[in-house]
């Protein structure tokens, strides 16, 4: 995340955009830039090998596993194209493009679901991207200085654990209510029908953001 | 889109209402607008000094995080405490109940400086 954050820095220092591309070394659970640590089971965490970190943009916990990462710094446009669902519309375009050469045809989730939980995949917003009624690519934001960080994920395929492996509810039913949420509102690229290695994918992303 | 007579704009899009020796400061309508639903506010402690165009906290919308300027320089003697329960507040009344920090001022010249309402109706109208 700190590599993130740096790229953020460098953009901006050189007036340049970037793009990062990446995948984490070992399952991580990533936490929104303000959500209490106390959403997490740290126990079960380390039970199930995974780490633990805060991001510097918004939203929910995320845990990233088999997935493509990416990270984005550009100025932000002055207007109203500066606004946050305007530049995620513009950056969409990106990863609908890199999608659509992996086979698959996204489009921009136009419905917000209202429900809050601690794991953000649970929610689909404007900010993301789904086939049908669920999401394949998540992202978030962070602007500063003028300047915007956007990244987020492409999944690959599932862990054999999710985030409500790795949270904290209040009892065992609403578990298992993020549980189904998560399977029911996710869909990675091998459930899609998509086997490709991430370093396809990974150029799929370098040639989608390369068309904006 | 809201832009009211009486304020003061910074470019960064805050806007500052002078009370006294104090400034009264938040984010704009326009502001609130392009951020979406505000869901968490992180203001600065009371008793810090302030430097015009210095980062004093951040909002998080649904999707993203900002962070606040303050366009005037002083110590911030009062913050919005309703905001740590209730950030939505800034959206639904950004001009009022919204209010992020209040500044003594270290030189009231400093908000005269700022834009005036038809000036930042001029920069967000592009």
């Amino acid at each position: 995340m700190a590599a993130d954050v740096a790229l953020l820095a460098t953009a901006r220092a050189e007036g340049a955009a970037y793009l990062r591309i990446y995948r984490f070394g070992a399952p991580t659970l990533t936490l929104g830039r303000f959500q209490p640590e106390s959403d997490v089971d740290f126990d079960a965490a380390a039970r199930l090998g995974v780490e633990v970190v805060r991001r510097p943009t918004g939203g929910r916990a995320l845990l990233h596993g088999r997935e493509v990462t990416y990270a984005v710094a550009l100025e932000r446009p002055a207007g109203p194209e500066g606004s946050v669902h305007a530049l995620y519309a513009y950056l969409a375009g990106a990863l609908i493009h890199a999608l659509r050469q992996l086979g698959v045809e996204s489009a921009v989730a136009r419905l917000r679901t209202g429900t809050t939980t601690p794991a953000c995949f649970t929610g689909v917003e404007g900010a993301d991207l789904r086939v049908g009624t669920r999401k394949v690519c998540g992202s978030a934001q962070l602007q500063r200085d003028g300047w915007v960080l956007q990244h987020g994920s492409v999944l690959l395929d599932r862990l054999p654990f999710d985030e409500s492996d790795l949270l904290r509810f209040p009892d065992a039913a609403t578990r298992l209510e993020v549980r189904r949420m998560l399977g029911e509102r996710t869909v990675t690229l091998r459930e899609l029908g998509v086997v490709a290695p991430a370093r396809t994918v990974a150029d799929a992303l370098i040639g989608g953001f390369a068309t904006i | 889109m809201l832009f009211p007579e009486d304020l003061r704009y910074s470019e960064e899009h805050e806007w500052v209402r002078r009370d006294g020796a104090d400034a009264v400061i938040g984010i704009t309508d326009f502001a609130q607008d392009q951020l979406g639903d505000i869901v968490y506010v992180d203001l600065p402690d009371v008793g810090v000094e302030a430097i015009a165009g210095a980062a004093v906290g951040e909002v998080e919308s649904t999707k993203s995080v900002s962070e606040i300027y303050t366009p005037v320089t002083g110590e911030i003697v009062a913050v919005n405490g309703d905001l740590t329960n209730t950030p939505e507040i800034v959206n639904q009344d950004p001009f009022g109940g919204g209010w992020l920090l209040r500044i003594r001022l270290t030189d009231p010249a400093e908000v005269d400086a700022l834009l005036d309402a038809a000036a930042y109706r001029a920069l967000v109208d592009g």
